[in-house]
């Protein structure tokens, strides 16, 4: 009875709501700038947004080897998660290998991605350093870096992935096409 | 419900992150190697949604075949249906109001006289694009686009009333 009439009361202010001023439902709270900065994680192809740090392949190969070899396989062949690395086939083939070094145009989508998503069970946990380190493994894995490369700040973003012309922008060649199948 | 997804926040940027889901995932890979990127726009799609799989035809006589379209350049203008694989078509009614980039039902009497049929519907949009056929839209794109898939879908009914997908 309390609820059927508190909906009442909650039905009438949403239809008054419209010509008098504005009110929202008060749903959850006003997120703190802390907040904002933390979940602020985007990395973006240049470079902004990579936090300080750095890492080599070696002690990515360690990090691989806790967190994410359980998923990905040994030395990122695939298994229950997506093959990374270890292509044995090219894009053209049938079946392709889309791996990081087949496909990826971008190195700072690994460190983004790795940072904001895995491991799977508990993305956050890797460090900076950790992250740096195992991009470096992964790089390493596909033949982009050599053994002893130390990834940082300031070259993650310089380093040319081997697709990164793969790509067509289909949103701008979108407008006023009317072929049968194409765009 | 299953797989609920919360939005957590949203994020504008005035260029691409290049996230993974704008690169590894969601991009459409072609035959020549290439793939397609930022395909944000659905292309006219169609499907029959009854009858069609999971359904039985008990009897012959006058079923309602009933679908859904959109298209996400605008209006869809026209749907047509076909029961005998594509070989002929037959205009459906849209039902009203048809809104740009929204749902649009259309539907269509058609008597089964308890032969094999295949059902099939092709949406054409307002800018004049045609849903194409799979294997036209194959020819172009390959099979390993994956993420981005508007063609004709196909529902074959047996002598006995049984529906099942089929790809012609």
């Amino acid at each position: 009875m309390f609820i059927s009439s508190l909906l009442v009361v909650i039905l009438g202010a949403l239809c008054s709501s419209s010509y008098a001023t504005e009110v929202g439902p008060k749903l959850g709270k006003l997120a703190s700038q802390k907040k904002i900065k933390q979940w602020d994680t985007d990395i973006f192809p240049n470079g902004r947004g990579l936090p300080k740090g750095k890492g080599n392949v070696t002690e990515g190969k360690k990090v691989y080897q806790k967190y994410c070899l359980s998923c990905h396989g040994v030395d990122g062949s695939g298994d229950s998660a997506d093959e990374l690395a270890g292509a044995m086939h090219s894009l053209t083939d049938n079946p392709p290998d889309k791996t990081i070094g087949t496909y990826w145009p971008y190195a700072t989508t690994l460190f983004d991605f790795t940072r904001r998503s895995m491991p799977l069970n508990s993305p956050g946990i890797l460090s900076n350093n950790q992250l740096y380190a195992v991009t470096a493994y992964m790089l390493y894995l596909n033949g982009i870096v050599s053994e002893d490369k130390v990834l940082n700040v300031n070259n993650l973003a310089k380093i040319k992935m081997p697709n990164r012309n793969g790509f067509i922008n289909i949103y701008k060649k979108q407008k006023n096409t009317n072929s049968l199948v194409s765009q | 419900m299953l797989n609920v997804k919360w939005l957590r926040r949203l994020h504008l940027t005035n260029r691409p992150v290049m996230a993974r889901n704008e690169t590894s995932k969601y991009t459409e890979l072609l035959p020549s190697g290439k793939a397609r990127q930022f395909t944000f726009v659905m292309q006219a799609k169609s499907l029959i949604t009854n009858p069609s799989f999971g359904y039985k035809l008990e009897e012959t006589g006058v079923y309602q075949i009933s679908g859904l379209s959109w298209s996400g350049r605008g209006k869809i203008v026209k749907v047509e249906v076909s029961a005998d694989g594509g070989k002929t078509w037959a205009e459906a009614d849209l039902q009203k109001p048809v809104l740009s980039k929204c749902f649009t039902r259309f539907r269509i009497p058609w008597q089964w006289n308890g032969n094999k049929a295949i059902l099939k519907s092709r949406a054409t949009d307002e800018t004049g694009y045609v849903q194409p056929e799979r294997d036209e839209l194959i020819a172009e794109r390959g099979k390993h686009g994956v993420f981005h898939y508007n063609a004709i879908v196909s529902w074959q009914i047996s002598r006995q009333g049984d529906i099942s997908h089929v790809y012609k």
